[in-house]
């Protein structure tokens, strides 16, 4: 399969108390025009990765909203899937070109968190788990303490590991200017950062962020705009598992990365040894080291330590895993992540990165997930 | 508010966990609750293989430091799981015991 991308466009990502989500979307959806050379004319349908806006915001249609608010009008929808939503509906808009129905549609990420309380937001976040786990009074960083308990036990991995992966993250996003957190942080200081989950700390987590994201997908595969090497997703893969970790045999593992993984690789035709740069959903610290051993670019049980000693950081490693900061540091507003994935890939494989390139960049992976690992999309794209 | 009807539908399913004995397989300590749990916070959410077949996820009662380790025996008791709300609802369901 091959689709292009045309254009991307993502809002800064942070605490942005005085914007709205249509605001929100204008200005990603600008960018992204303007970024393809197309008009919204061009459009020929809309997808909108989205999690929470009918739990907090009290607003579900999402697909006629933001047509209306972006002045046009063509089929819409709004896809979810948790975390995973922006990922899902990449995948979805693929399937819709790649069936020949529509020649050039548009994909938004967008989801607004910092309106609320924290309690509101965690409460609205765990309407992605199982209802056991509801009635266990137990949020996402306390479902990902499980998975980081069972996997320190099994493998030795310790809190400073952990902690390394956000040092990294933060240290990558000081080269994003689109970034929620743009300093550096310390080992020491995410080690005695307060506990949320043990023994994941503030700063093993992600933040609840607002944001937006926007790319345009196309079955033409002649970019508008010259001088520019043109970008192709050439796998794209969804597989799930149970909602609940207590219908998994293993904790160490995601199984539905795995497997999303494996038909990724084969659809590709590209093995983990040639991807050059990845985003993946390290929406708690524990999160990428998993993902680096489930997308097999280390082996289980070794990607914590070879992500200490700075293998998948931008300058010394390979393949860089989060040049944009990843969700730790560059956000994660959940509806959005999915789509802005995609929009640092394409960044980096057209060597638009700047200071935060990945030198030599020919092939990038984006890993997004839903839940605790009930939904995995994996995409990967070639700059050629 | 919690649905009288889901309630009745979910104690159904309570009896037959009753009592049962298992081991911890991971476990966390929740500082940061979601709405609803602010209460009794902070509080271990354990996972648990009952009798080397069912997991289930749940609150650790009655509990102190020592037993929160991958491994500990548990027992599944009956407990209220939430605030009940303005419509009198008190939800019922399993916790585990350290035994």
């Amino acid at each position: 399969m091959k689709v292009a991308v045309l254009g991307v466009g993502t809002t800064k990502f942070g605490e942005l108390w005085g914007v709205s989500p249509r605001a929100l979307v204008r200005e990603a959806v600008k960018e992204a025009l303007i970024d393809a050379n197309l008009k919204l004319a061009d459009i020929e349908a809309l997808y909108v990765g989205n999690m929470l806006s009918g739990i907090l915001g009290r607003q579900e249609n999402l697909g006629a909203l933001f047509a209306e608010e972006l002045g046009i009008s063509c089929p819409a929808f709004k896809i979810e899937g948790a975390c995973a939503s922006g990922g899902l509906a990449v995948h979805n808009a693929i399937l819709s070109v790649l069936a020949g129905i529509y020649k050039t549609v548009l994909v938004i990420g967008v989801e607004k968190m910092t309106d609320h309380k924290p309690e509101e937001i965690t409460s609205a976040l765990m309407g992605a788990g199982h209802d056991e786990e509801r009635a266990a009074g137990i949020t996402f960083p306390g479902l990902y303490a499980i998975l980081a308990r069972a996997h320190m036990e099994k493998y030795k991995t310790t809190e400073k590991d952990l902690a390394a992966v956000s040092v990294k993250n933060h240290y990558h996003a000081t080269l994003n200017p689109k970034a929620q957190f743009q300093f550096e942080i310390g080992l020491e200081q995410v080690l005695t950062s307060p506990i949320v989950a043990e023994p994941l700390k503030l700063l093993d987590c992600s933040p609840t962020s607002d944001g937006a994201a926007a790319i345009i997908l196309s079955e033409n595969r002649k970019q508008k705009t010259e001088n520019r090497k043109p970008v192709f997703i050439i796998a794209s893969m969804v597989a799930t598992d149970t909602l609940g970790l207590a219908g998994r045999r293993n904790l160490t593992s995601i199984l539905a990365t795995v497997k999303a993984a494996k038909k990724a690789y084969q659809t590709a035709g590209v093995s983990p040894t040639d991807i050059d740069v990845a985003e993946v959903h390290d929406c708690f610290s524990i999160a990428e080291i998993i993902a680096c051993e489930d997308l097999r670019f280390f082996q289980k049980g070794k990607a914590a330590k070879e992500i200490i000693k700075g293998k998948t950081r931008l300058g010394t490693g390979r393949p860089v895993v989060n040049p944009s900061g990843g969700l730790k540091a560059c956000g994660h507003p959940v509806g959005a992540t999915g789509v802005k994935q995609i929009v640092e890939i394409v960044t980096q494989l057209r060597g638009e990165a700047g200071a935060r390139q990945v030198k030599k960049a020919k092939i990038g992976l984006a890993h997004n997930v839903g839940g605790s690992g009930a939904v995995a999309v994996i995409h990967i794209l070639k700059n050629d | 508010m919690i649905s009288p009807v889901k309630v009745w539908r979910h104690q159904k399913e309570i009896a037959f966990l009753l009592g049962k004995k298992g081991k911890i397989i991971s476990w966390t300590l929740i500082r940061v609750p979601p709405a609803g749990y602010e209460r009794e916070t902070p509080y271990p959410v354990v996972l648990v293989e009952l009798e080397k077949t069912k997991r289930l996820v749940g609150q650790l009662v009655d509990w102190q430091f020592k037993d929160l380790k991958i491994g500990k025996r548990v027992k599944a008791v009956y407990r209220i799981t939430r605030q009940p709300d303005s419509e009198g609802v008190i939800p019922y369901g399993i916790k585990f015991k350290p035994i």
